[in-house]
């Protein structure tokens, strides 16, 4: 919803306030429908694997493969390229991109499929891809298989406690490299679409060979050993790679979740792949119970961009619904639904043992990023189902037996999102020591898939921030010294307020706001002056998403609403009275961290969510509401 | 008796007729017979509205018998306890600490709702004919002689409806006025006073707690929780007190208030005692009534005395009362002013000379600082607000584990009923050494690493080394020479 549209009239914003939150109830509904609608859409790049994949399993329907195929295409830029989602050309979406049109039937020699391996050569070839394509192209027989770097089995034998031990590497990376270990060791071979002509060739026909290190001494002396490695990988090595392998082979079969899969889509279809070249045939329990997770982690989307914006379509996720997001939503939506909805969230809680915990010193409790990954904690999902119960404790009349799940849940909760702060003081989102991977730090061009993000990317500032709001609202304060750390470690990586985007700067301004007690945090005055400084003429943030999480740090600001926070609850408010007229309702979308090779999502119902808090916040300011409904300026 | 208008000349004057200064007045006329007067005022008729201290420890319990208040108060309703019982977390461990455990004591405790032992005490006390107890009189300012000694004390208070002062001259003036004293304040004697945060009180009836007849500390929010029955109520069931920390910051105040305890403590609290605890949060909202609440103050020991001036209970110096020794502190003091008053009730010269003044400060910083310390120890632990914190938490509840010989030795300390410094040092020893094994091997991460091990460990080492000091305190109050002490004085 543009500005320019909303006229500056009065809002009754009760009646506003009731509407948006009906939204929030709508979008979880359709989340949970037989033909689901996503909370957070990726790139194409999990649906284009589906679909080669699909060459082996033969599981998908044709109106998955047309559907998923339409989206594919409604994806690609004009110049032939797919685009990612911050909008650059992105040689390896390009390339799966092709691939998968050609696997469903489109002419390599057709116009879009032309100009889009022209994107890929301009880029450097598919053989520059990203690691996932290149595992692709080894199976297709496109690339030998020494063009990926090579793992040594050996390492599934070292203890957990050792630096280069599977379990130190980030868990999306620990579910894509075993498969990926079983796949290569294996020489695996999938009979798919030829994708020769993406790959760049010398004058003669020969293939070029793309480094597997990075530039520099270093990445040289590595190379080296890549090469002494996979020569060796060569020789018979006995009794001790034999049982390295069945580790790895041992520990694919014991992570398959609950929900059929393996953390998310993308590790799931390798497994997948992987146990298929294991002997396994597609009709075993573990293979037809992966793909019904792909399954059901495949939903609508409507498009937000591009020339088809405002189309439906059906699009792979990365997974069956993250957990956060469903949250949110239920704190959003009123309290009947939430009601409803409530048990579904406390069944979901972790109650066994996992890997997360050979760092983390608590006892099994929080929430997973999805339903059912019993062994995966998500803090994002725990820290928004701990926002849940809290509204859901003052939501009135509850049953005894409820309420006391409720506060264990609390309990068990806060205690495993503390126990998972890092040394520096920061929150990890799956496991501590994600970011901080020592194997990533080695010259390989693929290193940076070994971490769950950078140590101090904004994504790990979010966390950090979320955190530290959840705890202060079950009353951990700067006197404890996990939340001054966390506070302190906020503080030094927020110095450059520019790089955020709205919505984080209003996140770490209320996280410092509400830590300040009864002296202000050193660097909320600067986060203050940062966010005052983004707002427009109009009133707004920008768009509508970030005029409410502008608003809202604008509120958490120490005394009453100033006049910068009236304007933009005014328009806040006058936007949310232009009744959305899509099912489920679109107030705005929000990009949002995704998983290793696709980093970035987009959450379609953010809007809603945001607006829903936003409103609520509105409301408990009398002032305020009398001047959004008297439609001031 | 209960006199409208106090004597112009006595031979005590006590300020304040709270549980110390109760206890002391009764302990002096015991300790005097009928030759010797004295006068108690407090500004509050009846009680003082204020909410404050209801459990005592053996050692106090004995006093409270041996002065004659033990049956009254039973009668009244106030409860033997039977120790500490300890809840980690909701799920985590539990350790009673049962007074039984205690040589040569009292095998109970009391609890005793504060307002029933004042009146109660009060009322015993008012029957001594050597006390004169007025109600509705504060002391105004202190009165002095040529040589600067207190000798009496300007009162002030309403006769006929309009407001009166009245000099009451005395050998000797007892403040007994808790920890915000105007006799201290007065009398311009030093204090180091920092306010550590609020404590909030809770009323339930048969609290589902894990030790019925214990004094429950429940750790895991915030701060810790304390719930301790205080009432034998006329239908068989027990009155319980729950406490809560709240930190000096306070984060919500009026109705919202509510809602923070509801967040932030009822869910640390165990089924089915946290039921209980919101369904009183609902009565006390619907009621319309503010949550009673006092400030926690650490008073480190000022000067007892001055010259004509003694001060006692919390006046004397106080600190947190998660160690619940603040009553029994009074009742110490009590005892200790007893016994040095008999020793020279029978003279003819001024009761309670310099001489005695001296002694009681010298008995009294012997066992005060064992009682601060351990009280700032204890709070800073069970708060658990840093790692070295915790750890010493989690090593407490490992010692507690190991025997019951370790159970014994720190509920001697903890109820003030052992002060010497050899085993004050031992169970600070070991306490640190089993902290260190604790900070080695962590409970639930199997690969924890080693720069959190690292911090633990530092913190835990950095707690232990800045209570050094008052371990060096403690065991100097206790060791030193009394002459060295008299010459101080």
């Amino acid at each position: 919803m543009g500005s320019s549209a909303i006229p500056r009239v009065g809002v009754h914003l009760q009646e506003v306030r009731s509407q948006v939150e009906s939204y929030a109830a709508r979008w979880l509904t359709a989340a949970a429908d037989e033909k689901p609608w996503l909370l957070q859409v990726p790139d194409i790049g999990v649906a284009c694997e589906v679909l080669l994949a699909d060459r082996l399993f033969c599981d998908l329907s044709a109106d998955e493969r047309s559907g998923l195929y339409r989206w594919i295409r409604a994806n690609q830029d004009p110049s032939g390229a797919w685009l990612g989602l911050r909008g650059q050309p992105d040689l390896s979406l390009t390339a799966m991109g092709w691939w998968a049109c050609v696997e469903f039937g489109d002419d390599p020699q057709s116009e879009h499929l032309v100009r889009a391996r022209r994107v890929v050569h301009e880029l450097g070839g598919a053989q520059r891809a990203n690691f996932s394509v290149r595992i692709w192209l080894a199976m297709a027989g496109a690339i030998p298989w020494s063009w990926l770097p090579s793992m040594p089995a050996e390492l599934w034998l070292l203890p957990a406690s050792t630096p280069v031990s599977p379990h130190r590497i980030a868990p999306w990376a620990r579910g894509l490299m075993t498969p990926f270990l079983l796949l290569a060791q294996g020489d695996a071979r999938v009979h798919l679409s030829d994708p020769t002509p993406l790959l760049l060739c010398r004058t003669g026909g020969e293939l070029v060979a793309p480094r597997v290190t990075s530039p520099g001494a270093a990445g040289d002396l590595l190379q080296i050993f890549d090469r002494t490695l996979k020569l060796i990988n060569k020789v018979p090595r006995g009794p001790l790679s034999r049982r390295a392998k069945a580790r790895a082979r041992a520990w694919l079969r014991d992570s398959q979740q609950h929900h059929g899969g393996w953390f998310s889509a993308r590790p799931t279809l390798l497994t997948l792949v992987a146990m298929r070249c294991m002997g396994m045939t597609f009709d075993a329990p573990e293979i037809r119970r992966g793909l019904d997770y792909l399954r059901r982690s495949r939903g609508y989307m409507r498009m937000h961009r591009g020339p088809h914006k405002g189309e439906v379509f059906l699009a792979q996720g990365l997974g069956s619904g993250p957990v956060s997001v469903q949250a949110d939503l239920l704190a959003s939506a009123d309290a009947g639904a939430r009601r409803d909805a409530l048990d579904g969230l406390l069944v979901h809680e972790i109650r066994e043992a996992g890997a997360w915990q050979l760092r983390t010193d608590a006892p099994a409790g929080g929430w997973p990023h999805e339903f059912g990954a019993q062994a995966y904690l998500d803090v994002e999902a725990t820290c928004a189902v701990l926002g849940v119960l809290g509204i859901a404790l003052r939501d009135g009349p509850q049953t005894s037996v409820r309420t006391r799940e409720i506060w264990a849940a609390i309990r068990r909760g806060c205690q495993v999102i503390l126990a998972m702060q890092e040394a520096d003081g920061s929150f990890s989102r799956f496991e501590r020591g994600e970011s901080n991977v020592w194997m990533s730090r080695l010259p390989w061009r693929d290193a940076v898939l070994l971490s769950a993000g950078e140590r101090f990317a904004a994504e790990r500032i979010r966390v950090t921030a979320k955190v530290l709001l959840r705890l202060n609202q079950f009353g951990w304060r700067r006197d404890d010294d996990r939340i001054a750390r966390g506070l302190q470690w906020l503080g030094m990586r927020t110095q450059r307020l520019g790089r955020f985007d709205t919505s984080t700067l209003a996140l770490v301004t209320r996280c410092f706001a509400a830590h300040s007690g009864r002296s202000p945090h050193p660097q909320l005055p600067a986060c203050e002056a940062a966010l005052r400084a983004r707002q427009h003429e109009d009133g707004s943030f920008g768009s509508l998403v970030d005029t409410a999480a502008g608003l809202r740090g604008l509120m958490a600001l120490d005394g009453a609403p100033c006049i910068q926070a009236h304007r933009a609850g005014a328009f806040v408010a006058r936007a949310c009275k232009q009744h959305a007229t899509d099912e489920p309702p679109d107030l705005g979308s929000r990009l949002h961290y995704g998983l290793g090779l696709s980093p970035i999502c987009v959450e379609p119902a953010r809007g809603v969510i945001d607006l829903v808090e936003t409103l609520r916040e509105i409301a408990g300011e009398p002032q305020m509401s009398m001047y959004i409904q008297r439609g001031e300026e | 008796m209960i006199c409208e208008q106090p004597p112009q000349r006595v031979d005590v004057l006590v300020i304040g007729a709270g549980m110390a200064g109760c206890a002391t007045a009764q302990a002096l006329a015991l300790a005097g017979g009928d030759h010797r007067q004295i006068c108690l005022v407090d500004r509050h008729r009846g009680v003082c509205p204020r909410f404050a201290g209801e459990f005592i420890h053996p050692r106090g319990a004995q006093v409270l018998e041996d002065l004659g208040f033990m049956a009254p108060l039973l009668a009244a309703g106030a409860v033997e306890v039977a120790g500490f019982a300890v809840l980690e977390r909701v799920d985590g461990r539990y350790v009673e600490l049962p007074y039984s455990l205690l040589p040569d004591a009292r095998p109970r405790g009391l609890a005793v709702h504060h307002k029933t032992l004042v009146r109660t005490m009060r009322r015993v006390v008012a029957s001594q004919p050597s006390v004169a107890l007025c109600e509705g009189w504060s002391i105004a300012e202190l009165l002095r002689d040529e040589a600067g000694r207190v000798c009496g004390a300007s009162l002030r208070g309403k006769s006929e409806g309009r407001t009166v002062t009245r000099d009451v001259y005395a050998d000797t003036v007892i403040g007994a006025d808790g920890k915000s004293s105007a006799t201290r304040r007065l009398a311009q004697l030093p204090e180091q006073r920092s306010q550590v945060g609020f404590t909030v009180g809770l009323s339930l009836t048969d609290a589902a707690v894990p030790g019925p007849m214990f004094g429950n500390v429940v750790l895991g929010a915030w701060g810790p929780m304390l719930i301790y029955p205080i009432e034998h109520l006329a239908d068989g069931s027990l009155h319980y007190r729950m406490t809560l920390d709240l930190p000096p910051a306070l984060p919500a105040k009026g109705r919202q208030l509510f809602d923070f305890i509801r967040t932030t403590f009822v869910p640390f609290l165990p089924n089915p005692l946290a039921a209980q605890t919101a369904e009183a949060l609902d009565r006390a909202e619907a009621s319309g009534q503010a949550l009673p609440m006092a400030p926690t103050v650490n008073l480190s020991t000022p000067s007892a005395i001055a010259p004509g001036l003694l001060l006692v209970g919390d006046a004397a110096g106080c600190s947190h009362p998660i160690t619940a020794s603040g009553m029994t502190m009074g009742l110490r003091d009590a005892e200790v002013v007893g016994r040095l008053a008999a020793e020279v009730a029978a003279g003819t010269g001024p009761w309670l000379g310099e001489r005695e003044l001296c002694r009681y400060k010298v008995l009294h910083d012997r066992y005060v600082p064992t009682r601060q310390a351990l009280a700032e120890a204890i709070y800073q632990v069970f708060r658990g607000g840093d790692a070295g914190a915790r750890a010493i938490q989690d090593a407490l509840f490992d010692y507690w584990g190991s025997s019951q010989r370790a159970r014994e030795r720190s509920l001697s300390l903890l109820s003030c009923a052992e002060g010497r410094p050899h085993v004050f040092i031992s169970e600070y020893l070991r306490a640190a050494r089993y902290a260190m094994r604790v900070c080695i091997q962590p409970r639930y991460a199997r690969n924890l690493p080693v720069v959190d091990r690292l911090r633990t460990a530092r913190g835990a080492a950095q707690l232990a080394g800045g209570k050094l000091g008052q371990v060096a305190q403690v065991v100097w109050a206790n060791v030193r020479p009394q002459w060295t002490m008299q010459r101080a004085v």
